[in-house]
């Protein structure tokens, strides 16, 4: 195992993205995609390491973006990942696509990305980050800005899965919990409309 | 392929997140070293029946809790295994999803074998795996999901003799208790009110009985339970105790009818492939109704035929059934690569044509 060799992955969205990080070095891969991330993740991530001459055992951990996304492809990354940290005996790490987005962008910084619906995701990085919220477009904020709903704000600083890698890597000297699906928004079900009829003594 | 084989099998196809690991030494019974089954009954008792995004929100964080425990019950670590089977379909696709890719990320990390199993196919070959019955064999797989008749000939070839062309008969019991204000899952608490009713009271329809073949239908039998419901709560502001009783006890007297008698029918066409050892198995929760296991096997009895019911947590969705299956697909030289896809709908009878959802996307199950 190498100690900063980690691997990070990423299909919160139409992509099937990942990054590994080992020696200062990084390898990048994102391919666009609206489905079939549950069947081209593992060979992308084969090839990957591949590319870079790194086996599975050299890893020291593995992230993963827990969203907030399309739900069944958060978990897809998100159960691929605790899979693999079970297998390998090495921690997966989550990072919610928001820390992603604001990652290496000058701070107080506020993430506001499309969650469709006519709503956003939005979460606020200070020294700390804030809480994150799901609310209706528009959004009006102070200051810097960034997100795919926020046109006149900074570009991201660095590709999505890269982000990911290197918040992970970040947190891997510390305890973590493992990684969980970030939703931000419930699970749309209703209590049924008609009720039991009256039980007559 | 005759070595002695440890399995792990993964299973996430409705609301129950299970792992088991079962150990096969040919020549002998399989062992069953572990099998843990997470049910997940009280998220979705507020809704009335199993709501997919629950579902699989439950199943994404509990798997590998799961697969741990199973390993631990076991006393194993995943160096003892051999392969690694997980329910590649049918079922909801979000559960389904997350138990193929932890399935993948194992089996990548430990370079074992990934063998993606059809969750029907496990219900079919659990009386291998019980009993060691022979092929062929007879199955009635009857669920909160699923129902239908196929002739198990080998652990990659089923033929469908028919099924149900709406409903489930769980899902009929489900929404049963439902109308009547009954807990859920609707399957045992129908089945204790109906033990104290009277099952002529209401006359319900046995629907599909006077066509031929092995089809059945149950979306007519839950509107008729409605309609009575409703008639009744017309009449008098509510249902008595005993009206709910009398209902439940017709409800399941027509369930049991129609299973019945398309059983029989199923038999005589099995009958024909003169089997040596004929058998009828029964699979899935609603086998575990006691008024529909008597019916069974007494027309087991009566056409001279084993009847076999595996125990209750063999019957209804666990792991150890999938295990046993990709036991049985990997030692025909089988398994999958890392492209393996999740199906929300994969027949195990390819060649029947499809009793449900025979739109562009295909055969349900």
């Amino acid at each position: 195992m190498r100690p900063d060799t980690l691997l990070a992955f990423d299909t919160s969205a139409a992509h099937c993205a990942a990054a590994l990080l080992s020696g200062g070095q990084v390898w990048l891969r994102c391919e666009p995609m609206d489905k079939g991330q549950a069947e081209r993740l593992m060979p992308l991530l084969e090839e990957l390491l591949a590319e870079a001459g790194i086996g599975w055992s050299d890893l020291a951990g593995i992230g993963v973006g827990t969203g907030p996304g399309n739900f069944t492809g958060v978990r897809i990354s998100v159960a691929a990942a605790r899979g693999l940290a079970l297998g390998l005996g090495i921690p997966a790490i989550g990072v919610t696509r928001l820390e992603a987005l604001a990652h290496r962008l000058p701070r107080p910084i506020t993430v506001i990305e499309d969650a469709r619906r006519g709503e956003a995701y939005v979460q606020e990085f200070a020294a700390e980050p804030g809480p994150a919220r799901i609310t209706p477009l528009p959004v009006a904020v102070a200051g810097a800005v960034t997100g795919s709903a926020a046109p006149d704000g900074l570009p991201s600083a660095l590709p999505l899965a890269q982000a990911v890698a290197e918040i992970a890597l970040s947190r891997l000297s510390t305890p973590q919990p493992r990684p969980a699906p970030f939703y931000l928004r419930g699970a749309d079900a209703a209590p049924p409309s008609d009720p039991p009829p009256v039980i007559l003594p | 392929m005759t070595a002695p084989l440890i399995f792990l099998g993964i299973e996430s196809s409705c609301d129950d997140t299970a792992a088991a690991v079962l150990r096969h030494v040919p020549g002998q019974a399989p062992e069953i070293l572990s099998s843990v089954v997470e049910g997940q009954t009280a998220l979705h008792a507020a809704f009335g029946g199993v709501v997919p995004e629950i579902a699989a929100r439950a199943h994404a964080e509990r798997l590998d809790h799961c697969v741990e425990r199973a390993l631990a019950d076991a006393g194993l670590d995943l160096a003892a295994l051999d392969g690694i089977a997980v329910t590649a379909g049918p079922g909801l696709i979000g559960g389904v999803l997350s138990g193929v890719m932890l399935a993948k990320g194992l089996a990548t990390a430990t370079g074992l074998p990934l063998v993606g199993v059809n969750h029907l196919a496990g219900h079919a070959l659990t009386p291998r795996l019980t009993d060691g019955l022979a092929f062929p064999y007879l199955m009635l797989l009857v669920s909160g999901g699923h129902c239908q008749f196929l002739i198990a000939k080998g652990p990659e070839s089923f033929t469908r003799l028919g099924g149900t062309i709406d409903d489930a008969p769980g899902e009929a019991f489900d929404k049963t208790a439902k109308l009547l204000g009954l807990a859920q899952p609707g399957g045992p608490a129908v089945e204790a009110e109906a033990a104290l009713g009277d099952a002529r009271r209401f006359a319900f329809p046995r629907p599909l009985l006077d066509r031929p073949g092995c089809d059945l239908s149950f979306s007519g039998l839950k509107t008729a339970l409605l309609r009575a419901r409703d008639a009744l709560v017309a009449e008098k502001g509510g249902l008595t105790v005993q009206d709910r009783r009398d209902l439940c006890a017709g409800f399941q007297a027509a369930v049991a009818d129609v299973l019945a008698e398309k059983t029989r029918r199923a038999l005589q066409m099995y009958h024909d492939l003169a089997p040596s050892h004929p058998a009828l198995a029964v699979a899935g929760g609603v086998a575990a109704n006691k008024a529909l296991r008597a019916r069974l096997e007494t027309i087991s009895a009566e056409a001279g035929v084993q009847f076999l019911a595996p125990p209750l947590r063999l019957c209804t969705d666990n792991a150890a059934m999938i295990a046993w299956a990709g036991i049985e697909r990997f030692r025909l030289g089988l398994h999958d690569g890392m492209d393996l896809s999740a199906r929300p709908r994969w027949p195990l009878d390819q060649t029947a044509p499809a009793l449900i959802g025979s739109g562009k996307k295909g055969a349900k199950a």
